[in-house]
């Protein structure tokens, strides 16, 4: 037996030990229930953890979005309806937050708004070129790979800490900036900054991600293609336009619909690099969703639940798309 | 035109020399037909001609111009790729247009030479599907179609046949004779198959590990085989290679036989029989001499030998290919 199938069989006992020693009462179970049991009893596991913490918190959220008052336990909030909803939701004009009910729910749906186009826009943009540029032959290729894929790797809360240390006030931007005989920029308080910075940071975290799909898709090209065009003297921005961008469609369509998802769903990051600052300028509904039912001093679990819920919504449309995409990229 | 000459050519990859010092003359019109075992290099002379690829020694000559440092486009050539390498997200016509685009040809023009091209591969009645909805011989018509819409001095075409079954592959031979015919234009034809190569040469070049072996017309190379390597290459069943009880004239010490040159007879060569297979007109025995050599004998008509079986076997002197010990052909 060679050494790794020793290893293997060594680190397998166990299982196998316990395998053995359950058998007879699966054999038991079985014979009770046939073969149908059998598939519900393998499912089990995984369909409670699921109806824990997925069904129950969804139906739980549901109950308390019709719910008022502060109270934590359900048995113990009152029955409003779609109350919190239409609290959510009226406005004189929904483009400007200060006409609605709530103002700062409209303001976190706007900056998510705008957060998610102009991330998703820059996001796939850069991941295109950072893919185009590793699919060359360049020195030292596998090192470039790691060094635009390693962020994926961080924890958001470590990349939001890196970035507020170096855009801070006294942080390593600034120094940099002065030493070059610039003028310091307090970037997490200038609201523009702030939001750009938000923004930045979030595409330099998941840029290698959605690089690395596109990067796939380009190696999947066949070479003989570019070959057969430049046989016909094609000029590089018309391959790039008639061969290169075409048979990258699916992959793109992939990138942009997670890339979506995700923006949506912005949190930790930025809330680490900026705290929603300045003022609100960098409040997204994630945050608003938390603050209003856990950390604000006077907290509103019905209101943040109706949130979520509506959020939820644009995310399901959202997955409903990328799987529709799914399904016709399956049947070509 | 389309006179295509290699001089000294070589080629390496890192350390790997995988064309060595070729030289070549393809006269204008010529439909030479590249043959050599997968490996042997013919791909990457096919791409040096083209300009895909660098030679590291040597030149490449167009009508006697030195194209060596000239980008494949303009060099007046076009190439039939193994895959054929259409654009899968394109029509027919979209791929046939895609080339002739680029240079600003006037749009009638365009149009003009599609439907010349479609109509001699018939093809018209694909214009407008994508290359997923066509068999594998509507596909390589379409790449063959892709070349010609070019009007280049010469065709490459990179083993155009080897994704086709066996009774298309066939069809598609006589075909692209008869295109040679029409277009009267320079053609090199590579392929590991050496019967395509007979069948189709007017000159076959033997490539092996990246030298040529040797250059003649096809029933040349068959009955003058220059070595050992094109001797049991060239001709199917392969020949039968012997050795000389006592070195011959010109320091022969292997003998060649084609299998279909053996005859039974009277007296000769003793053959232990070991299998046979009938096909039909021929049976073909596999069987050992005395000294142990494996030989292959087609012989006329339906025999039914037995395996352990002795069979007497001999052939017309004429027909006797001798070797020496470097594999060369004597006298
Ligand atoms: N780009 C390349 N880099 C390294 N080796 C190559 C390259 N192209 C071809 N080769 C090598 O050159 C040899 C000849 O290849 P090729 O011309 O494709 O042979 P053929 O077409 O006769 O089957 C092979 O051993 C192959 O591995
Ligand atoms: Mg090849």
């Amino acid at each position: 037996m060679s050494l790794g199938a020793r290893v293997g069989a060594a680190a397998t006992a166990p299982l196998r030990a316990l395998a053995a020693a359950l058998d007879p009462a699966m054999r038991g179970w079985q014979r009770l229930a046939g073969r149908g049991g059998m598939i519900g009893l393998f499912l089990l596991p995984n369909l409670a953890i699921f109806t824990i913490f997925v069904l129950v918190p969804i139906g739980l959220n549901v109950a308390y979005s019709m719910t008022g008052g502060a109270q934590v336990f359900l048995a113990d909030r009152p029955f409003v309806g779609g109350e919190q909803y239409a609290r959510l939701l009226e406005c004189e004009n929904h483009l400007r937050p200060r006409t609605c009910r709530d103002d700062t729910f409209w303001t976190a749906v706007w900056n998510t708004a705008r957060f998610v186009v102009l991330q998703v826009g820059l996001m796939t943009g850069a991941a295109l070129v950072t893919a185009l540029i590793l699919n060359r032959s360049l020195p030292a290729k596998g090192f470039w790979r790691a060094v635009f894929f390693f962020p994926v790797l961080l924890s958001p809360v470590v990349v939001g800490l890196i970035w507020r240390w170096i855009l801070q006030r006294q942080g390593l931007a600034n120094l940099v900036m002065v030493e070059g005989g610039l003028e310091p920029v307090n970037w997490l308080v200038d609201r523009f900054w702030a939001f750009a910075a938000a923004v930045g940071v979030s595409v330099w975290a998941h840029l290698g991600f959605y690089a690395l799909i596109l990067l796939a898709g380009l190696q999947a090209i066949p070479k003989d293609l570019y070959e057969a065009a430049e046989m016909d003297g094609t000029r590089p921005w018309r391959v790039f336009r008639r061969i290169t961008l075409p048979l990258l469609t699916p992959n793109l369509a992939v990138v942009v619909v997670l890339a979506l998802i995700r923006a949506v769903q912005i949190f930790d990051e930025a809330y680490v690099l900026t705290g929603g600052g300045p003022g609100t300028a960098t409040m997204f509904l994630t945050q608003y969703i938390y603050e209003t039912g856990f950390a604000s001093p006077v907290r509103n679990p019905g209101l943040a639940a109706a949130a979520s819920i509506l959020m939820a919504g644009v995310l399901v449309v959202l997955t409903l798309l990328r799987l529709s995409r799914q399904r016709r990229a399956a049947q070509r | 035109m389309g006179a295509i000459t290699l001089e000294a050519i070589s080629k390496s990859f890192g350390p790997v020399e995988v064309i060595r010092d070729v030289t070549l003359e393809i006269p204008e019109g010529e439909l030479c037909v590249v043959v050599g075992p997968s490996g042997s290099g013919k791909s990457t002379l096919l791409r040096l001609i083209a300009g895909l690829d660098r030679p590291t020694r040597g030149r490449v000559l167009i009508d006697g111009a030195d194209v060596t440092a000239r980008p494949a486009a303009d060099r007046g050539l076009a190439m039939v790729f193994q895959s054929y390498a259409l654009y899968p997200h394109m029509t027919v016509r979209q791929n046939l247009a895609f080339g002739l685009e680029n240079s600003r040809m006037a749009r009638a023009e365009i149009a003009r030479r599609i439907d010349e091209a479609a109509r001699m591969l018939e093809i018209d009645g694909l214009l407008e599907r994508r290359p997923g909805q066509l068999s594998g011989g509507q596909r390589q018509r379409v790449a063959i179609g892709r070349a010609i819409v070019r009007e280049p001095v010469a065709f490459l075409l990179d083993e155009p046949l080897s994704n086709l079954d066996a009774e298309l592959r066939g069809a598609m031979r006589a075909e692209i004779a008869a295109l040679h015919r029409r277009l009267g234009r320079t053609m090199i034809h590579v392929t590991h198959d050496q019967i395509e190569a007979m069948t189709l040469a007017d000159r076959i070049v033997v490539l092996r590990d990246g030298r040529v072996e040797q250059v003649d017309a096809p029933l040349d190379l068959f009955n003058r085989p220059a070595n050992r390597f094109v001797a049991g290459f060239i001709g199917a069943p392969s020949m039968n290679f012997l050795t000389l009880p006592v070195p011959g004239p010109g320091g022969a010490v292997t003998l060649g036989v084609r299998p279909q040159h053996l005859r039974l007879v009277e007296r000769g060569l003793t053959v232990r029989v070991e299998a046979a297979e009938n096909l039909g007109a021929e049976t073909l025995v596999h069987g050992t001499t005395v000294t142990g050599e494996r030989l292959t004998a087609l012989l006329p008509g339906q025999l039914r030998p037995r395996a352990g079986e002795r069979l007497v076997l001999g052939h017309d002197p004429a027909d006797e290919h001798r070797f020496d010990t470097d594999g060369r052909r004597v006298g």
